[in-house]
Parts: structure tokens; sequence; C-alpha cells
């Protein structure tokens, strides 16, 4: 990210406002019910908030974003470091991993209220769903990527197969784990609402459900301005974990 | 805390009867060469001929399909604590600062932490890199990611030092002072050194003998005494005639394997 203050840093904002003032006078027009002014969705945002509303479901759909997403990015890379490392594994994973990567993975959420019932433990398994394969991608490829003159270096001063793996296949997949978490994240949360919409009981996707079947439409958008600083947050996250372990780029 | 290791004595390589091939290309084929302990061999050929295939060989990192190769009399069989090797392509770790690089090898080896740092700054000094202990390699010039390369490849004080066209990609100028810099170093600390070169000038100024390649497959297709006097570096070994003569006797051999 940029700095504030920095040029690019002050188009971006300019642009932001530029947006919002957009959405205020198509608001003010009057065009249409499902566009209220973004000053009215600003109220409306804020007072969710002060009756708890908001800070319920999301700290619910946070819950579920943490179990499903630390053991995605966990198993991910373990997953996507062996792949990577031993062809055995990549040939009986790949298939799978391939699928599932292109498979429209909401088409599964039923299945997973089968497997768990109606409960919160479907949502953490979506998010885990979601996120989990692009990390075992990205890991896999930095894995594949990695320079064989540093392999060879390596062995010449006397790495086995360990020391192998944990001074130059972790090091140098590092930047393309990063960037696999960094778009996991982004993807948990979208398994996050996914999740919690379909089983429309908990968290942020379920007032998406309620506010948006009730017509309540400017708390509707709060709830979807709530949901994107949240994708915001956790990649900005992903994203200053990958600036403080990859400081050598 | 920088502990002196006394220098190991150096270790002959023999090389009996080695081919490869991978897959249907024949790199080399029955090659013999023995380098003496102590001695500084240059080796050149065309390109491809099989020069790296046959150091990696030595290294222990390629395993040759027939044949011998011996380090100090062991056999190799992978890599040793005997050899260690300069890249022609520096292979630096891009992640680590240039005195992590040179401590490399001696973690790898078990080395403690205190005795690594010292040893790899005393090392980084001796290539004349005192102050860019700090920086990455993208930080560095292509001479000095060299330098570290050589620096991380004495840092274990091996009894063997195979470099790999280690002055390929370095400025003329900087080329002949990292030459000398070679040079001093290895009269200061006696190793035996094979270095695979493209230069007949480099092959001359610094090797005892200069071993010649026959193109692919490699084989040894002549060998060049070099009975110029030492210490070469402090003197103007490049102005004589004698060093002209054996530059063309060299020339002449490579020409008629083009
Ligand atoms: N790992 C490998 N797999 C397949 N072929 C290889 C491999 N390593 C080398 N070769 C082939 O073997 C031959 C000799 O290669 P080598 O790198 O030893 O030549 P070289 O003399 O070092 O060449 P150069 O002077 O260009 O560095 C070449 O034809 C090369 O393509
Ligand atoms: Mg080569």
């Amino acid at each position: 990210m940029t700095p504030p203050g920095s040029d690019l840093g002050r188009t971006g904002l300019t642009a932001v406002l530029g947006l919002l003032a957009a959405w205020e006078v198509l608001g003010r027009l009057d065009l249409s019910m499902f566009v209220p002014p973004v000053s009215e969705v600003a109220v409306a945002w804020w007072r969710l908030l002060g009756d708890g509303t908001l800070s319920r479901a999301a700290a619910s759909s946070l819950v579920s974003l943490v179990k499903g997403f630390v053991p995605a990015a966990v198993l991910g890379v373990v997953v996507g470091l062996g792949m990577g490392r031993f062809r055995t594994v990549r040939y009986v994973l790949d298939g799978w991993v391939n699928a599932l990567m292109s498979a429209p993975l909401s088409a599964l959420v039923p299945i997973l209220i089968a497997l768990f019932g109606i409960r919160d433990t479907v949502v953490a398994a979506t998010v885990f769903l979601f996120s989990f394969f692009v990390i075992v991608v990205n890991t896999l490829t930095g894995v594949r990527g990695t320079d064989r003159a540093l392999v060879e270096m390596a062995r010449v001063f006397g790495a086995g197969e360990a020391a192998l793996f944990r001074r130059i296949y972790l090091p140098a997949a590092l930047p393309a784990i990063m960037l696999g978490v960094r778009l996991g994240a982004v993807q948990a949360v979208k398994g996050m609402v996914v999740g919690e919409m379909l089983i429309s009981l908990v968290g942020l996707g379920e007032r998406l459900i309620y506010y948006g079947n009730t017509f309540l439409i400017t708390e509707l958008y709060a709830v979807i301005v709530s949901v994107l600083l949240l994708a915001l947050l956790a990649s900005q996250l992903a994203q200053a974990a990958d600036r403080a372990l990859v400081r050598w780029k | 805390m920088a502990r002196v290791t006394a220098a190991p004595a150096p270790v002959p390589i023999v090389v009996e009867g080695v081919s490869k091939a991978f897959g249907a290309v024949q790199a080399l084929l029955d090659v013999h060469v023995r380098v003496g302990a102590g001695e500084f061999l240059g080796l050149i050929g065309p390109s491809g001929c099989g020069k790296t295939t046959l150091l990696k060989t030595i290294a222990g990192l390629v395993r040759a399909d027939a044949g011998r190769v011996t380090v100090g009399g062991r056999t190799v069989a992978g890599p040793g604590r005997e050899c260690s090797v300069v890249f022609q392509d520096f292979a630096l770790l891009p992640w680590a600062t240039a005195q992590r690089n040179v401590e490399f090898g001696l973690l790898l080896r078990g080395a403690p932490g205190a005795e690594r740092a010292a040893t790899a700054r005393r090392v980084i000094a001796k290539v004349g890199l005192a102050g860019f202990e700090d920086a990455y390699p993208s930080q560095l010039s292509g001479g000095m990611q060299q330098r570290v390369g050589l620096a991380r490849a004495l840092a274990v004080n091996p009894q063997v030092l195979l470099l790999d066209e280690p002055f390929a990609s370095i400025d003329e100028q900087t080329r002949r002072l990292f030459q000398d810099d070679l040079l001093r170093l290895w009269s200061e600390e006696r190793k035996t050194v094979l270095l695979v070169t493209h230069s007949m000038e480099e092959a001359v100024y610094l090797a005892d003998r200069v071993v010649v390649l026959s193109p692919r497959p490699g084989r040894v297709h002549a060998v060049l005494d070099v009975p110029l006097p030492r210490p070469r570096e402090s003197s103007d070994v490049r102005a004589t005639a004698e060093f002209a003569g054996l530059v063309d006797g060299l020339w002449k051999i490579l020409r008629k394997l083009q």
C-alpha cells in the first residue's frame, strides 16, 4: 500500500471521495428505492453499530472467518509444499485441487449443511473451502518455481532434504505463499458471506438476507459496506504480514 | 572470537574415465583429468562441451554414468566437505543479506552462530566487501555479487575450490582486480583450484595447467603447461612475450576445435 500523503495515496483518496459524491447525488435524485443516498447509509450504519446489531453480526462473522481461514492457511501451505516437493503427492492431489479450484463452491454448501446441520460450523467450513485451494495452488507454484541453482548450491554445502525444505524451498516460495494468503483472505470473506446467507442464521450474511427480504434497503447497504470493510481489513492484514515476512523484495 | 582454523592440507582430484549423458546428449565421454594437491587448473573448451557438467560431477552434484571421481582419495558419490563451488550465476539467496549468504555454507555445516558471524565478516573483508554485510544481493553489482559467492565458498575453508566461469559477467576492469585477488588468496591458503573459463588470457594468467575439452561429447583434447613464474599478480606477466606465446598456443589448439 502507498503511504498516506503520497501522490498515489492522494489519487486513491480523491477517487473514493468522487465515488461517494456521485453516489450521494444519484441517491438524492431519488431514481429508485434501491439507491439510497450514501449519507443515509452512513447514518443507518452508525445506528446499527450503536444498537449492537452490526457488532454482534460482525463478531459472529469474524469468529467463523478465523475458524475457517486459519486452518485453510496452515493446511493450504502444508499441502502446497507437499505437492510442490513430492511428485507422488502432486499426482494424487493435482486433479482434486484443480477441479475444486474451479468448481462453483457455493454448490457444495448444501452438502456442508447436510453434514453439519444448520450451524455456524457450516460457515467456517465454507470459509475454509473458499480460501484453501488458492493458497494450495500459490504455494505449489512458489515451490515449483524455486531456482534450481539455489538447490544445487545448498546441496554443495551439505544440505539434506530437511535443510533444503527449510532453507531453500520455504523462503523461495514465501512471496508466492503470501500472495496466496492474501487472495485466500479475500476469498475467505466471500465464503463467509455465502455460507451465512445460505444458512441464514448468524453473522453479516444473515443480516443481508434479512434486510433484503424486508426491503430495508438502507440497512442492507450498511451491511454491504461492513462486508466490504471487512474484506479490505482482511486483505490489509495479509498484506502487512506479507511485508513483514518478505522484506527483501 | 574469530577462530582461525588452520587451512587443511590441499588434496588432489582424480577424474578417471568419466562419461555422462543427458538423455540423447552425450555431455562427457571418457574424461581423464588429474589435479594435483594445491594445483591451479584451468578448464577451457567450446560452449556446451561439458565443462559445467565436469565441475558438477567433481562437486558430487551430477552422478557420472561411467568412470570415477576421487577427491583426496574419497570416491565422490555426493557433495562432500572437501569441495566448495563458486557458481557461474552466483546462486545467492535473494532473501538474505551478504553476511547471511556468506554464513550459509557454515550454517549448513553446523557451525555455531558466533563463529559463523565472525568467520563471514573476516572473509567478506578479505574479498573487499567490508561495509556491505547488510546489503541484499539485489543491491549489489554483478561483480560484488560474485565476490559474495566467492566469500561463501571460502568461508567453509574448503580444500578444493571449484569455480565455474566466475568472472564471466564482470566488466574487464573489475575482472582483472578480482583475478589478482583470487591469486593472492590462493597463495595465502593453498587450495586445489579448478577454474572453468571461456577466456584464454584468463586461463593462462591464472592456471598452472590448462585442460582443453573438445566439443560435445567433451573429452580431454589437450593439456597446456603454463610455466609462468609466480607471483603473477604483482608483476606485468600479461605484457611478456612468454604470456602472449602461451595464449597464442592455446588459441591455435582451440581454433582447430571450432
Ligand atoms: N541437467 C541437464 N539436463 C539436460 N541436459 C543438460 C543438463 N546439463 C547439461 N546438459 C547438456 O549437456 C551439455 C553440456 O553442458 P554443460 O553445461 O556442461 O556445458 P558447458 O561446457 O558448461 O557450456 P557453457 O560453456 O555454455 O557453460 C549441453 O549440451 C547441455 O545442454
Ligand atoms: Mg557452463
